[in-house]
C-alpha cells in the first residue's frame, strides 16, 4: 500500500528521491493512514484531548527510540534502556522522599542513567564485548538494582513537584464556566511533548551538523574505514552509548513524574518499543542508517496504534500481534525498496 | 641545489621493524627507506608481510621493535592520525570507505571542515570536494549520493583524493588498480607519476608485474616477513623478480644488468 504512494509521489514529483527520504515518506503516510482509519472508527479519537493524550504517551517512547537510534546507528544495539529507565526514576524518586530538591534529584536520575550508559560503553569498547551481551547484562543489573534499592515496593507520596514535570503543561488555558467554576478551555501542550521536542531537535542537528554526528555514521557504516580515516571509534561508541544512557535516564524521570510515583517495575520491555520505533522509521540494525525524525515518525506509529486500538477496546494481547506484524512489514518493505 | 640535497636525504627509514601475533612472524626485522619522488614497489605473495610493513608506516599497527625515521626525527605512530601528522597517508585495498556516506563526507571523514561554530561546514566541504574529484577525474558526478551506489573507479578516485589533498610527502598505496577498468589503471599510473613529478615518495604494493617495471624505481621484494632483496628496477628482469617473490632469493648465478644504477636511489629521470 504505502509502496505503490511512495512511486507514485515518485513518479508525480518527477525526480529522484533518496531511499532514506522514501522510507520516511512512507512511514508517514503509514501513519496518517492510522490516524484517518482510527478517526472514521471513533470520532473522540480526533478531539484535542486525545491528541494531547497521544503526545503524552509517545513521549516516553520517542525519547528512549531517540537514544535507541544513536546506538543503532553505531551498529550496535542497548537493551537496557528500559531497566535504566525504571533505576533512574527510583533513584530520582528516592533521592526527593530523602530531601533532595525536586530539580537536583531528577539531575540525579538522569546522572545514574548516563552512568549505566557510560559503564554499557566501557564493556562494549574496552572488555569488546558485543553490545547485544554488554547491554544484556545491565537490563539485568539495573532491574535488578532498581528493585533492591526500593525493596521491589513502588515509592509514593512524592509530593506535587514531583509530579509537575509529567503532568504540567504549556499554553493551558483556563476559563470561567457557565456555572461560575473555572473550565479548561485548552488542556495545554504537555511537558514532556515540549521535552521530547526538544531532545529531537537537539539530537537530530548533533547527528547532522557536529563531526561526533558524522563519526557516529561512520562507524556504523564501516567501522575499520572510519578508524583508518582517523575516527575515534571507541570514544565515538562511547559518546553514543552515554547518551542513550542518559536519555532512558530522562525517559525515566517524565514517566515517574506523569505517576507521581517512582516504579521500579515500570518499563519492562520498552527498550522493544524503542527498537521497534527506531526500526519502523528507517534505521538498519546493521548500522550506519537511520534518522531522530525517522524514529519519531516510528514513535508515533506505535503511540497512534496502541491509542487508536485501546479506544476501539482491541485487547493489550492483540495490540502486541499488531506491532510485531508492522515491525516485520516496515524492514520488509525497506528491503524490498533497497533491492529494487 | 636544495632539491639536490633533499633527493640524498630518505623521506623514511624504516629500521630493522619487526612484528609477530603469537607465534606468527609476520615481519622480520626488515628495513627499507624511500626518497622523495621517487616509487618503491613493495613485492610479495599474499601473506609475505607486505600489506602488515605497511600498516605499520601507515600508523594502523605498531611494530614490536624496530625504529621508524622520517626526516631527522625518529617517529612513533600509534594511530592513523599520528601518522598523517607526519605527512604519512595511505589508500588500502579495501578502500576504506564508508559506505553510506556521500563522497564530500567520506573525502574529509575525520577532519571535517567546521564553521566558527564547529559545526559541519558541509557547503564547503562539498565545494571542496567538487573540485578536488574534478582534478582526479572531470566526469565525476554523484557527489551527493551514498558511496555505496558509485562505481569501482569512482570510490578509487575518492579513496585517493582523501590520500593526496592534505599535504601528503609519502604515500602507500596498496593495490591502488586491482579493482578497475583499462582507463581508470591508465588514470592511476598517471597521477603516480604526476605525484613523483611533485616530489612524493610513493610505496606501491601491486602484484602486477607490467606496473611494477612501468612505474617504480626501485622494489622491495618480501616472502616469509623477511626482506629478501632491494633492486633498482633497472638491474632485474621479471623472471628474477618472480624467483625472488616465489623462492625468496634470486635464480643461480644472477648478475646486476645494470651496476651502476644502483648507487644512485632515487635519481632516476622520470
Amino acid at each position: 500500500m504505502s509502496v505503490e504512494a511512495d512511486r507514485l509521489v515518485g513518479r508525480l514529483a518527477g525526480f529522484k528521491i533518496s531511499s532514506d527520504a522514501l522510507h520516511k515518506l512512507s512511514a508517514l503516510f503509514t501513519l496518517f493512514m492510522l490516524v484517518a482509519l482510527f478517526a472514521f472508527g471513533n470520532a473522540a479519537f480526533l478531539s484535542v484531548g486525545n491528541g494531547l493524550t497521544v503526545l503524552l504517551q509517545t513521549s516516553v517512547i520517542g525519547l528512549l527510540g531517540i537514544g535507541m537510534t544513536l546506538v543503532i546507528v553505531t551498529g550496535g544495539i542497548d537493551l537496557s534502556v528500559g531497566s535504566v529507565l525504571a533505576l533512574s526514576g527510583t533513584v530520582a524518586g528516592l533521592a526527593v522522599k530523602a530531601g533532595i530538591p525536586v530539580p537536583l534529584g531528577m539531575a540525579m536520575g538522569i546522572g545514574v542513567g548516563a552512568l549505566c550508559g557510560a559503564v554499557n560503553g566501557i564493556v562494549i569498547t574496552k572488555m569488546r564485548i558485543t553490545p547485544f551481551v554488554a547491554t544484556l547484562g545491565m537490563m539485568l543489573m539495573a532491574r535488578g538494582i532498581a528493585l533492591q534499592i526500593t525493596g521491589a515496593a513502588p515509592i509514593s507520596q512524592l509530593g506535587e513537584a514531583f509530579g509537575r514535570l509529567g503532568n504540567g503543561s504549556l499554553f493551558r488555558v483556563i476559563g470561567m464556566g457557565a456555572n461560575g467554576l473555572p473550565k479548561v478551555i485548552f488542556p495545554g501542550i504537555p511537558y514532556p511533548a515540549i521535552l521530547l521536542l526538544v531532545v529531537a531537535v537537539a539530537v537530530a542537528f548533533m547527528l547532522r551538523r557536529r563531526s561526533i554526528g558524522r563519526h557516529i555514521y561512520a562507524t556504523g557504516s564501516n567501522e575499520e574505514a572510519a578508524r583508518l580515516s582517523g575516527v575515534e571509534v571507541d570514544r565515538t561508541k562511547f559518546v553514543a552509548y552515554v547518551m542513550t544512557g542518559a536519555l532512558a535516564g530522562l525517559a525515566g524521570i517524565v514517566l515517574m513524574s506523569r505517576l507521581v510515583t517512582a516504579q521500579p517495575n515500570e518499563g519492562v520491555m520498552y527498550e522493544l518499543d524503542a527498537i521497534a520505533a527506531a526500526v519502523i522509521g528507517g534505521a538498519s540494525l546493521m548500522g550506519g542508517v537511520g534518522t531522530v525524525s525517522g524514529t519519531m515518525i516510528g514513535a508515533f506509529i506505535i503511540g497512534v496504534l496502541r491509542n487508536g486500538l485501546n479506544m476501539a477496546g482491541v485487547s493489550a494481547f492483540i495490540q502486541q500481534i499488531i506491532i510485531g506484524f508492522v515491525v516485520i512489514m516496515a524492514v520488509y518493505v525497506d528491503q524490498l525498496r533497497s533491492r529494487r | 641545489m636544495n632539491a639536490q640535497v633533499s633527493k640524498l636525504q630518505p623521506l623514511v627509514e624504516m629500521i630493522d621493524i619487526q612484528k609477530s601475533f603469537g607465534g606468527v612472524h609476520a615481519v622480520e626485522h626488515v628495513s627499507v627507506d624511500l626518497f622523495p619522488g621517487e616509487v618503491v614497489g613493495v613485492l610479495g605473495h599474499n601473506g609475505a608481510g607486505k600489506s602488515c610493513l605497511m600498516r605499520i608506516l601507515s600508523g594502523a599497527m605498531t611494530p614490536n621493535t624496530g625504529r621508524i625515521r622520517i626526516g631527522d626525527e625518529d617517529v612513533r605512530f600509534l594511530s592513523p592520525q599520528d601518522a598523517r601528522r607526519k605527512g604519512v597517508e595511505a589508500i588500502y585495498q579495501t578502500l576504506a570507505l564508508a559506505d553510506h556516506l556521500d563522497a564530500p563526507s567520506n573525502l574529509f571523514l575525520g577532519r571535517e571542515l567546521k564553521t566558527r561554530w564547529g559545526n559541519l561546514d558541509d557547503r564547503k566541504m562539498l565545494e571542496e570536494a567538487r573540485r578536488i574529484l574534478h582534478r582526479l577525474n572531470p566526469n565525476f558526478k554523484n557527489l551527493s549520493d551514498p558511496v555505496s551506489q558509485l562505481s569501482g573507479g569512482q570510490r578509487q578516485v575518492i579513496a585517493i583524493a582523501r590520500a593526496i589533498y592534505f599535504n601528503v610527502k609519502i604515500l602507500i598505496m596498496d593495490e591502488p588498480t586491482a579493482a578497475l577498468g583499462p582507463a581508470e589503471t591508465a588514470m592511476v599510473a598517471d597521477l603516480i607519476r604526476q605525484l613523483r613529478r611533485e616530489g612524493i615518495g610513493i610505496f606501491l604494493i601491486s602484484h602486477d608485474m607490467h606496473d611494477v617495471f612501468d612505474l617504480c624505481d626501485r622494489i622491495v621484494v618480501m616472502n616469509r616477513g623477511r626482506n629478501v632483496g632491494a633492486y633498482h628496477v633497472k638491474e632485474v628482469t621479471k623472471d628474477d623478480v618472480l624467483s625472488l617473490i616465489i623462492k625468496g632469493e634470486m635464480p643461480d648465478g644472477w648478475r646486476p644488468r645494470d651496476a651502476a644504477s644502483r648507487l644512485q636511489p632515487g635519481l632516476d629521470s622520470n
